[in-house]
Parts: structure tokens; sequence; C-alpha cells
């Protein structure tokens, strides 16, 4: 059947295998690019016209903001095959993206905050991106609270599932909260169709943090999702095999 | 180096906003790993407390 790799590929023992085997291969290359994308962000591009180098927050808030939707995303998705084909490796996929998801929002709201003082003259306001930014942390926040408010994996599983569902709504209001409404906050650069309204020197170290953060995420997502499988299992013998030194 | 560091007269946000990042980076790193070594301890210890019927 043409489904059987579906299942081996959600069958625990391979997924914790795999993952472990798979982590240096996203990790290393995320060091590399993340170290490359600092040198370059902080030394080797230019200075901004108008911004001078304030503008280098940019290689730090971009990534992180990033990550707050990709991670977001990752986790709806896999919460709604958890819940749809009632696979347990997918929801635990689901409940490890929550706390790197969480972080780098924080991380995206607080370098944003420290962009705005000294461009737009605050740290804060009640703008469209802002707020849906500061939402994003809460239904993180949420979603690991109801999570740890159950005893049962299962049950927590499906009712956060539902949440996580539920708010990816914000997710495109996110990205299109500059484009829908009067924002102090700038449209996309680099996300978005046609060409990128950035000089090379200043854009390569921008696709490097990217797609290190990204790389970074899966390796980071992979090591949490071993944890969550070992942690879900409660009798299976291929624990004793998997975990003895 | 001390240009570098002045950052255009806007270091106190943009060494900070590196600094967060960065230590976010770090927390996620020793949080992941902390979670796996946790899961395996209690792994261990539920096969050790199981016995030999699992």
């Amino acid at each position: 059947m043409a489904w059987t790799w579906f299942h081996k590929l959600a069958s625990p023992p391979h997924v914790y295998r795999v993952a472990g085997r798979l982590t240096p291969w996203l990790a290393w290359p995320a060091a590399l690019l993340i170290g490359a994308g600092l040198i370059g962000g902080l030394v080797l591009a230019p200075p901004d016209y108008q911004q001078g180098d304030g503008y280098r927050i940019l290689y730090v808030h971009a990534p992180s903001a990033w990550m707050s939707l990709m991670v977001y995303t990752t986790m709806a998705v896999a919460a709604a095959i958890g819940l749809i084909w009632r696979m347990k490796v997918a929801h635990a996929v689901a409940a490890s993206c929550a706390p790197i998801g969480a972080s780098f929002t924080f991380a995206a709201l607080v370098t944003g905050s420290l962009w705005g003082a000294p461009m737009w003259g605050t740290y804060w306001q009640w703008d469209p991106r802002l707020t849906s930014e500061l939402i994003l942390l809460f239904l993180y926040l949420g979603y690991m609270g109801l999570r740890s408010a159950f005893e049962e994996v299962q049950r927590a599983d499906r009712v956060s599932a539902v949440l996580a569902i539920v708010g990816v709504v914000n997710v495109p209001i996110i990205h299109y909260s500059v484009i829908w409404w009067n924002s102090l906050h700038q449209a996309p650069s680099v996300m978005r169709l046609g060409e990128p309204t950035m000089p090379l020197p200043m854009l390569v170290p921008l696709l490097m943090m990217l797609l290190g953060f990204t790389l970074f995420f899966g390796a980071l997502l992979l090591v949490r999702l071993r944890g969550e499988v070992l942690s879900r299992e409660r009798a299976a013998s291929w624990i004793s095999a998997a975990v003895r030194p | 180096m001390s240009a570098f560091l002045d950052m255009g007269g806007y270091a106190a946000y943009v060494w900070p906003a590196y600094a967060v990042t960065l230590a976010v980076i770090a927390l996620n790193i020793v949080w992941a790993r902390r979670l796996l070594k946790r899961s395996r301890k209690d792994a261990l210890q539920r096969l050790a407390i199981g016995g030999s019927d699992q």
C-alpha cells in the first residue's frame, strides 16, 4: 500500500532514530549561516542611507519575526494532522513548536521595540502589526498553558490542537496588517511578490539569517520531538533499546 | 573598533537587540537539550519500575 511509508514515518521508534540522526545536519549549517549572517549584517553590510547603523537591528528582528509566524504555521498544521488522522507524532510536533515560537515572538517584539524607539520615537504603539504580533505571543502562551492544564497527554493534545488551529487566522492578519491598515511598520521588503527592495550586500546577510534561523528551528524541533515522543511512550519495548547507553 | 561598538550612535538599541536574540537562541538550545535529557531519564526510570513484564 502507498500508505505504509506514512505509517513508518509516523512510528515513534522511527521518528526517534531519524530525528537523532538528522539533528546535526540541520544544527551545523544553522550555526554557520547565523555566524556568517551576523558578521555580514554587523560588519560587511553598508549603513542605511536614512537609518545609518540603526537599521542593523533588521538582521535579528526580521528572522525572529519570520520564526514567530513560520513556527506557528507549522504548529497549526501539525495540530490539524494530529486531530484529523489521530497521529500521536503530529501532536508531539505541535507541542514541541510552542516554546520555540513563543521565545522568538518575544525576541521579535523586543527587537522591534528597540528599533522603534530611535526611528519612530516610541518603544510601543497600539499599531495593527505590533498588536497582532503581541496577540501571537498570547496565543503561544495560551496554547502552552492549556496543555499544562491537562493531566492526560491525549486530552491536552486534542484540546490544544483546536486552539492552535483557530489561532492560525492571526498569521495572515500579522503578515497583511501593514498593507490592510495604516501602520507605522514598513511593508515587507523581502517576503513580497517581485524583487526585494534592498541592495545585495544588505540582502545577502538577511537571507543567510532567515535560512539559518529556519534550520535552527528544524534542529530544535527534532531534539524536542525526541523528548516528546519518549515521554508519550509508556510501555513500549523500543524505548529500552533507544535509551540505554 | 570603538566606531563599530558605537554603531553610528545607535549602540543603545542595536546591541541590546542582538543580545536578546542571541540569548533566546542560547536558551532554546539549553531548554531543548534539557527536555530530551529529562525524558530519557524518566523513560529509564519507568523501565526500571515496570520491570520485566514490559
